[in-house]
């Protein structure tokens, strides 16, 4: 196969697993399909972090924010996010990764970052901004159960939470709103590539699950995306 | 030396003074006084005089003072200083100064003698307070502290007032320097008193710049400014330098933090850094960048914009981090508007406001509102909810046992500033109770009912105002106010009379106080029915005989609503005369007539109406009927859907008047409806929904007297008049030759719509087919219209017609409404035979006699016609005058047939002698122009036809009128060809001008020959003339002219003499039979030539 076809096929690929990841719920994912960068490998954004178009309603987070946090290149240190779950992975470890600990992953990531958002919701200002945070949350939330249903149907015992590591949310009254921001930043970016690779993941799920992949599918539409 | 001191100063001054007035001539006894004092100075030195006495002091109460010793005093110098007015003031000391207690004001001599290796000297000098000098103490910081978090020191230190007797004010001097390099940011002053006791005094300062970007260094003197002293005041030293600086944290890099300021302000942000600030931004902005300390830097912002919601983001950058705060630029709350305080059920205020302008601040930095009241002393906060609008602005305040009157603040509080609102209430006249709840109606009568209504509160202690809505079907809206006196928390009872019985209501309710404030909303409507009550009025009745006129026939209507007050069960109808009383059984309701069989006696008919409650009072009416003799039936139009009746007032009728009417064309008995007016009146209007236009009612005016109704008139009107919708039926009863007798027949009452006015009658000649009665009434003449007005005509006999022709004829009605539809015929009249006969018989009998006239006259005269019309023709050849013109033509070859002047005889008289000579065809040519100069005589009759022609050559040659005229038929002929090519002439212009130039006719021959002549006798004419050109060859016209003789061998059998004909097709341009018409002698002109010419142009 030459090397042109392959582009074409990763692409088309790209564009059903947005389709697919669309349906799910997965995501307001609409903007980056058939983008150039959505066909950018796990690999390069692991190691450079290209500006890509930023989901709808994490968009809308990042503009409630205000400047620089909105611009597209702004790229602060993690200090307090260092806890965030990262989505960032070698290529090479992502395909290594089979579907139970890909789904894992997935599943701990969403549980560790609905957390932190709830704790976003209580410290917003205005009541519109909760409201938006609410509802987000809910879907986040429905995006999680999708994945605990997909593990189930594939017989994959959900992971327990370790005692200790329970995720938490609590800054110190020292935590200064610009601080604040930054983690507020850096927990949409985290939530914004996750969502992406997620999409990611999924459409490798559901190529690998092709023949039976119907029964799946019917089963996480049942769960009303 | 203090003696020499002031002594010198005195004497400088006198000098000084006297310097102005004396000359330059006393200068040198200046210059020796001064030599001498400088000796005096020298010698006292030498022996040892002390110098230079100073005093001062720092409270006042003790002088310091000092003096320089004389040269050559050491160590082991005794002092001895006496002040000389004060007892044992002496004081031996060894060093130069020495405390003495404050003298009082005024001069005291102070004698100081050294005493030196045996050797002494003694000074005086004169001491006096205002020679002393007053510098405070140093004052000390005890303290100097740094809120960073407000870029705000504070400053304390002790003002040492104990030391100091007297109260005095005292000014501080603080400066404060910043930076290493000590740059003065703020020298500032601060005053207080001294009380004579110590004490702390505070001192505070705000930064511009936050206090961590940078050192600051503080110091303080002080200035006493005591009225009691009179010598000289200066400031103290200043006090050491005190400094502060931030001991930098692990996190917090930037300053200030999360600080909230007013839109429009200045701010300073640093960045606390070890790595070098690369770049600064607010915002999207980037900002210059001030060096500080240690590679800290600053920006400064200036009139800042307001910030969103979360803030304004300031960030630092360096090489591998980024630092930033965030700054939340808003505005101070706005007063409270529109602050509004009442109570819904006097156990409650609501108090409700409009926040007025945003502060663009939110979350924790929201405003915050408290409502005090200041008699009670008692306060609400206020609690934010979701989703804020201007009309969820509002606080509960409980209200207080027994106070009425409230007086409320509302403080709005934010990190930017506070505001206030007050609003005084007397709260009973603040009450806007809620909406009445379980309104009920029940029943006190059939003209009354109980309302009752629930209001929560406490309104034991005033009166509410509550308003009753009263709706009734097909009626106007009713309210009443009422007013109950208040209870707590109960149900309030009212009763609502003057109400209808059986009737629909519905109440809905809404309360105020007495002293009114608002309505409450509305309670929820009750409809309520109210109970029966008996009938008010007996019905409406109306009595007719059948026709058979055994029966009477009793008609009543139902009641109204109004009068039945109730659902009527049934009627009773019962006849009395004098002597019995029957009574009918009861008549259930939908039925509203009853018939009883009655003699012809006097009978009084009662009907009353009963319901569930009781019967009305019974209606009477009389069954006897009085004749009327005169009676006529009258016409009446209605105007609308009305239609007015009128009478005369008959003081007989003593009862009332009826009115009944019935529809014209329904059989017995008639009656549709009555209506029953007060004797009184002498017209009414009959109005009835039943009423329909081009429908005939018949209306009969009755009047009651003495118990009977009498028949008083009889009416037959339309409410409106329509055209008849049918045209008469009509048929024709006899026709002849020249008339027609048509006969129609009624058009029906149904059909007819309004009162028959009459008829139009239209005829014309015309078939079946092809005539068409068109426009009738767009007066056409061939169309004859006969309007027969009277309608009691039923038959019309059309005279005048003609014979055996086809005549379309057309009847229709009209009315006041309109014209009805037509209705046509088409009849052919018989034919005249008489007439016929004798148009045959004359023609032939007038022909026939013509013909034997004719006959007798051709055989008289036969010899004279034919010498007439077929004379002997002779042979040319045998005529010696053509010999003889023969040989003369022969002998000119150039000359040709048009020379007619020397070759063309003028007359030729054809004799019967029959001679060999062949024929010469243009013998009978006559030129009249060769003949009149002789004969000036009309044609001569003789037996011979002289055909004239008239060449135009000729004519013009000769302009004499007299020939025109001469020129008999032919001539005229020929004047008519002329006006052919005579374009645009005027028949006026060519009777009137010259004959010449009249001559429109130019042949075109006449161009090559006569155009010298015709240049002098026409002139003008020339252009017109020339502009026609003969395409032939002008020498061969005249061959072939018609009125040529030799036109006759072309084959033509066409001789029209004078009628032009095209040079070169001999087609005639005129008709034939424009021979016929009318040809004006002179008129060169004529329409038909008009026509003719134009193509010719």
């Amino acid at each position: 196969m030459s090397h042109t076809k392959k582009k074409k096929k990763i692409r088309n690929r790209a564009k059903k697993t947005c389709e697919w990841a669309w349906r799910m719920g997965l995501l307001k994912l609409r903007r980056s399909c058939g983008s150039p960068s959505h066909s950018a490998s796990l690999w390069e954004r692991s190691r450079a972090r290209p500006a890509r178009p930023p989901a709808p309603w994490t968009s809308e987070q990042l503009n409630y924010l205000g400047p620089p946090f909105n611009e597209p290149d702004f790229n602060p240190p993690r200090l307090g996010a260092e806890t965030l779950p990262r989505a960032t992975v070698n290529l090479e470890v992502w395909r290594s990764l089979n579907d139970k600990l890909r789904l894992t992953q997935n599943y701990e990531a969403y549980s560790h970052l609905l957390c932190y958002l709830r704790g976003l919701n209580r410290q917003a200002a205005t009541a519109e901004l909760r409201r938006s945070l609410a509802h987000f949350c809910t879907s986040l939330q429905g995006l999680l159960g999708s994945i605990a249903g997909v593990m189930a149907a594939l017989g994959y015992p959900l992971p327990q939470p370790l005692p200790g590591t329970e995720p938490t949310w609590a800054p110190g009254p020292a935590h200064s709103d610009f601080l604040q921001k930054m983690d507020d930043f850096w927990l949409l970016k985290e939530l914004q590539t996750w969502l992406w690779r997620s999409a990611k993941d999924f459409n490798r799920l559901k190529k690998k699950m092709q023949p039976p992949a119907a029964a799946v599918t019917l089963h996480l539409e049942a769960h009303g995306f | 030396t203090m003696d020499v001191y002031f002594g010198w100063r005195h004497l400088s001054q006198v000098v000084g003074n006297k310097r102005m007035r004396m000359t330059s001539s006393f200068q040198w006894l200046l210059s020796t006084f001064i030599l001498l004092y400088l000796m005096n100075e020298v010698n006292s030195q030498k022996k040892g005089a002390l110098r230079d006495l100073k005093c001062v002091t720092n409270n006042l109460q003790e002088w310091d003072c000092s003096w320089k010793a004389p040269l050559g005093a050491g160590r082991g110098t005794v002092y001895e200083v006496c002040i000389e007015d004060r007892p044992r003031s002496c004081y031996r000391l060894e060093k130069t100064n020495i405390k003495i207690a404050a003298l009082s004001p005024g001069d005291h001599e102070i004698r100081i003698n050294s005493l030196h290796d045996l050797q002494s000297s003694m000074s005086k000098f004169i001491l006096n307070e205002r020679n002393v000098s007053l510098v405070p103490d140093t004052p000390k910081i005890l303290n100097l502290s740094a809120d960073f978090s407000t870029s705000t020191l504070h400053l304390t230190w002790n003002d040492k007032g104990s030391l100091f007797p007297y109260h005095s004010n005292v000014i501080w001097e603080i400066k404060i320097l910043r930076k290493e390099s000590m740059e003065l940011v703020k020298l500032a002053t601060y005053n207080t008193t001294l009380s004579g006791k110590d004490a702390v005094r505070h001192w505070s300062w705000t930064s511009d710049m936050p206090l961590e970007c940078a050192t600051h260094h503080v110091g303080i003197r002080r200035y006493i400014d005591c009225p009691h002293f009179s010598g000289r005041k200066e400031w103290s030293d200043w006090s050491p330098m005190k400094n502060i600086s931030w001991t930098p944290d692990s996190q917090t890099k930037v300053f200030p933090q999360d600080k909230v300021i007013l839109v429009g302000s200045d701010i300073t942000f640093c960045c606390v850094s070890q790595e070098k600030v690369l770049l600064a931004q607010i915002g999207h902005k980037n900002c210059p960048l001030i060096q500080l300390d240690g590679g800290n830097v600053a920006i400064e912002i200036h009139n800042i914009s307001v910030s969103a919601n979360s803030g304004t983001n300031v960030v630092f950058t360096t090489e591998d981090n980024m630092f930033g705060t965030v700054v939340f630029a808003g505005y101070p709350p706005d007063s409270p508007q529109k602050l509004n305080c009442e109570t819904h059920d006097l156990k409650e205020i609501i108090c409700s406001w409009n926040p007025g302008r945003p502060t663009a601040l939110v979350g924790p930095r929201n405003t915050s509102y408290t409502l005090f009241e200041s008699f009670s002393g008692k306060y609400v906060k206020f609690k934010r909810v979701e989703a804020l609008t201007n009309e969820s602005y509002q606080l509960l305040f409980q209200m207080l046992p027994n106070q009425e009157m409230y007086n409320f603040t509302l403080n709005a509080r934010n990190p930017l500033g506070r505001s206030a609102s007050t609003i005084l209430v007397n709260i009973t006249e603040r009450v806007s109770p809620h909406a009445p709840t379980s309104f009920k109606v029940k029943d006190i009568n059939s003209t009354a009912v109980t309302l009752s209504w629930h209001l929560p509160g406490n309104f034991a202690k005033i009166y509410l105002l509550c308003e009753i809505e009263i709706n009734k079907a097909n009626s106007i809206q009713e309210s009443r106010n009422v007013t109950v006196k208040g209870v707590e928390n109960s149900s309030y009872l009212v009763a609502v009379d003057k109400l209808n019985p059986y009737t629909v209501y519905t109440f809905r309710i809404r309360c105020s106080t007495e002293t009114f404030w608002k309505w409450s909303k509305w309670s929820n409507e009750r409809k309520h029915l109210t109970t029966e009550a008996i009938p008010s009025k007996g019905p409406d009745t109306w009595r007719e005989w059948s026709s058979d006129g055994k029966n009477l026939i009793i008609y009543w209507k139902p009641l109204p609503i109004n009068e039945a007050n109730g659902k009527i069960l049934s009627y009773n109808v019962s006849c009395s005369s004098n002597e019995e009383t029957q009574s009918l059984s009861e008549i259930p309701d939908p039925q509203h007539k009853a018939e009883i069989q009655l003699d012809k006696n006097d009978y009084i008919i009662s009907v009353v109406a009963k319901n569930s409650v009781g019967s009305s009072p019974p209606s009477k009416i009389a069954s006897m009927e009085i004749p009327n003799d005169d009676l006529k039936v009258e016409q009446a139009v209605g105007i609308g859907k009305k239609i007015l009746l009128t009478w005369h007032h008959n003081p007989n009728m003593t009862c009332d008047y009826v009115i009944k009417w019935c529809n014209s064309s329904r059989s017995d008995p008639c009656l549709m409806d009555w209506k029953k007016v007060p004797s009184n009146t002498t017209e009414t209007i009959i109005e009835s929904d039943q009423f329909r236009p081009g429908i005939r009612y018949n209306f009969f005016l009755y009047g009651c007297r003495n118990q009977g109704y009498q028949l008083l008139r009889s009416i037959t009107g339309y409410i409106e008049e329509l055209a008849p919708i049918v045209a008469p039926n009509f048929t024709v009863e006899d026709t002849s030759a020249d008339s027609i007798l048509v006969k129609w027949e009624d058009i029906p009452v149904e059909e007819l719509r309004g009162f028959l006015r009459g008829y139009l009658f239209y005829f014309e000649k015309g078939e079946r087919d092809t005539s068409k009665m068109r426009g009738l009434e767009s007066g056409r003449s061939d169309i004859k219209v006969k309007n027969i007005t009277d309608i009691s005509q039923k038959t019309l006999r059309i005279a005048d017609l003609q014979g055996k022709t086809s005549y379309h004829l057309v009847l229709r009605a009209y009315t006041d409404g309109g014209m009805g539809p037509e209705k046509s015929m088409f009849v052919v009249t018989k034919e005249n035979s008489v007439g016929l006969i004798i148009a045959i018989l004359i023609p032939v009998g007038v022909a026939v006699l013509v013909g034997i006239v004719t006959s007798i006259l051709c055989y008289r005269k036969r010899e004279w016609i034919k010498e007439t019309f077929y004379p002997d023709i002779p042979n040319p050849e045998n005529c010696k005058a053509l010999q003889f013109q023969k040989s003369v033509c022969e002998g000119s070859s150039a000359l040709k047939t048009l020379e007619m002047n020397p070759c063309t005889p003028n007359n030729v008289e054809v004799l019967e002698t029959r001679s060999t000579v062949p024929k010469i065809e243009d013998t009978e040519i006559m030129s009249p122009v060769a003949e009149r100069p002789e004969g000036h005589s009309e044609a001569e009759p003789g037996n011979h036809v002289a055909v004239s022609y008239c060449p135009p050559i000729i004519e013009e040659e000769l302009p004499d009128p007299a020939v025109d005229e001469a020129g008999g038929t032919a001539q005229v002929i020929y004047i008519d060809v002329q006006s052919m090519y005579q374009p645009q002439a005027k028949p006026e212009e060519e009777q009137d001008s010259d004959p010449v130039a009249g001559a429109g006719y130019k042949p075109q021959m006449r161009l090559p020959i006569n155009s010298a002549a015709e240049a002098t006798a026409v002139g003008d004419d020339v252009d017109k003339t020339a502009g026609y050109r003969p395409q032939a060859n002008v020498n061969t016209w005249h061959l072939v002219s018609p009125d040529s003789p030799r036109s006759t061998d072309s084959n033509s059998e066409i001789v029209s003499f004078g009628s032009p004909c095209s040079i070169n097709s001999r087609q005639f341009l005129i008709p034939p039979k424009d021979e016929d018409s009318p040809k004006s002698n002179g008129g060169g002109w004529s329409f038909t030539n008009f026509f003719q010419n134009k193509p010719n142009d």
